[in-house]
């Protein structure tokens, strides 16, 4: 039996009942990451940084269903994370916010387009935010981390996006809307 | 593209216009405003950290103890790499303790070759040993000097590196020496780096055993352990041997003397410390009898106490009575 909200309550669609779920999981999945990465062990311990998973999960899963994450929520949890992992508190959560808007207006694109497209798409937005993430601190002269460190990152970042898209298909069940796919109302997605 | 905004209301747009337009300055002051006023939002930033992370204190222990368990498993997968690396360490410490004993050895045979004495008091008597006095219970052996050769009771007995025993008994020709590892014999140490003070009592055994050592915590195996005058009865500074530790955890002493071939022994000359038993005869001459005298006239002073207890001064005219 699935549960079925009331209808007078359907007005909202910003309040829908399977919305609220998967942003309760995304909110849960973020949770998880910053706490792992506060984790007194070191999971790496070759000094080599990791990508930045929880980026690539919020750009995947905007691509696909921009209703579940709306802009406050990118923009608290990136915050969040600035504040934890003693990052200029601010400025990377502008970004993200900033790139996550740019690709929430070409949702309809790349809905379109594969996942070769999409994937360059997204490593353009996340090499302009490190860019600009780079520009910013160095014209505010601030102590940045090293250069071949930030790119390494940024590098496997980009290739950890693909993993995070198929574990967000075939795990998370979150997919791109069909055509013709309706949601609960019977609206067209 | 007009179907993607189908479904929202007309109030929407706008809004989320706006939510965005207000997270952007947000962000952005709060970022001029943590490089311009960096203590400020620093401290909101450590106060943020202390309201959450402690929070997450009861998820943290069990991951953890978990990921330490995994440590500590790797560890025992390590162990017989540990267990190579370790013995390899070993045979090299093995080849150094060597090489320290041969030195050890040439230095007391080259002290010997220049006859440093230990103590300028000292001087030594050689002579061989002529029989094991060989008993399961006894550890003695008979030397070929005796009291023709002026040999005292009690005096120290040497091989060429560290003290073998003491004198326990004296003919004319010859005397005995009772070993270091006689069930009888006790004999003050002392422990080399701490200084302690230990009576090495023998057991019978290869190895004789330290006993009533003050802190036994400082003392670790491979200390040396010279002989104390401690009683008067042995010149201090003699080498004994050093520290080891039985089976049976208790610190026991290996003897540097070479008990498997005793030949030639050598008994120190001890001259008897001069003991001070009179405080008085330190402080002022005393006469034949033992009268002290006083220091300026040099006439018995009998009458006088020793040791004033009030705190005026006597006089020197008082004395003159």
């Amino acid at each position: 039996m699935t549960i079925r909200p009331h209808p007078a309550l359907t007005m909202n669609d910003a309040l829908r009942f399977d919305t609220l779920a998967f942003l309760a999981l995304y909110l849960l999945i973020a949770a998880a990451s910053l706490f792992l990465r506060l984790l007194p062990l070191d999971l790496t311990g070759t000094g080599w940084p990791g990508p930045d998973l929880l980026l690539c999960l919020t750009m995947g899963w905007l691509l696909r269903r921009p209703a579940h994450l709306p802009a406050p929520v990118i923009a608290g949890v990136f915050l969040v994370e600035d504040l934890l992992t003693l990052r200029p508190p601010g400025l990377w959560a502008l970004l993200v916010l900033g790139g996550t808007e740019f690709l929430r207006r070409r949702q309809s694109v790349v809905r379109e387009i594969n996942l070769a497209l999409e994937w360059t798409m997204v490593a353009g937005v996340i090499v302009a935010m490190t860019l600009a993430n780079r520009l910013v601190l160095a014209i505010v002269m601030v102590p940045q981390p090293p250069l071949d460190l930030s790119l390494m990152k940024l590098a496997f970042t980009l290739a950890a996006y693909p993993v995070v898209v198929l574990v967000l298909h075939f795990v998370l069940r979150v997919r791109k809307p069909a055509t013709g796919e309706v949601d609960d109302l019977g609206r067209k997605l | 593209m007009p179907n993607d905004r189908l479904n929202e209301a007309d109030y929407v747009r706008p809004v989320r216009r706006l939510v965005l337009g207000v997270l952007i300055v947000v962000f952005g002051a709060l970022f001029l405003l943590w490089r311009i006023d960096s203590p400020r939002v620093e401290r909101f930033r450590t106060a943020f950290v202390d309201a959450v992370v402690p929070n997450m204190d009861w998820a943290m222990a069990p991951v953890t103890r978990a990921s330490r368990m995994i440590e500590d498993f790797r560890s025992y997968a390590r162990i017989y790499e540990q267990n190579q690396e370790l013995r390899r360490e070993l045979q090299q410490m093995r080849a150094w303790r060597e090489a320290a004993l041969q030195l050890e050895q040439r230095n007391a045979q080259l002290l010997d070759l220049a006859q440093v004495r230990l103590d300028p008091q000292l001087t030594h008597v050689t002579g061989v040993v002529m029989a094991d006095a060989g008993s399961p219970y006894r550890k003695s052996v008979l030397i070929n000097v005796g009291a023709r050769d002026g040999i005292v009771d009690g005096w120290a007995v040497m091989d060429g590196l560290g003290m073998a025993g003491r004198i326990a008994g004296v003919g004319q020709r010859s005397s005995r020496v009772i070993l270091l590892t006689d069930s009888n014999s006790r004999v003050p140490v002392s422990l080399q780096p701490s200084g302690q003070r230990a009576l090495l009592s023998g057991d019978n055994g290869p190895v004789p055993v330290l006993e009533f050592i003050e802190s036994p915590d400082d003392v670790r195996p491979g200390d040396r352990v010279v002989s104390a005058s401690d009683g008067g009865v042995f010149p201090p500074g003699l080498l004994v041997g050093e520290v080891v530790q039985g089976t049976d955890r208790r610190l026991r002493v290996r003897l540097a003397a070479d008990y498997g071939r005793l030949d030639f022994l050598r008994v120190l000359r001890s001259r008897p410390a001069e003991r001070i038993e009179h405080s008085g005869s330190l402080l002022r001459p005393v006469d034949a009898t033992g009268m002290p005298l006083d220091p300026e006239t040099g006439a018995p002073a009998g009458q006088i106490q020793p040791a004033p207890l009030h705190d005026d001064p006597p006089t020197p005219g008082a004395d003159n009575e």
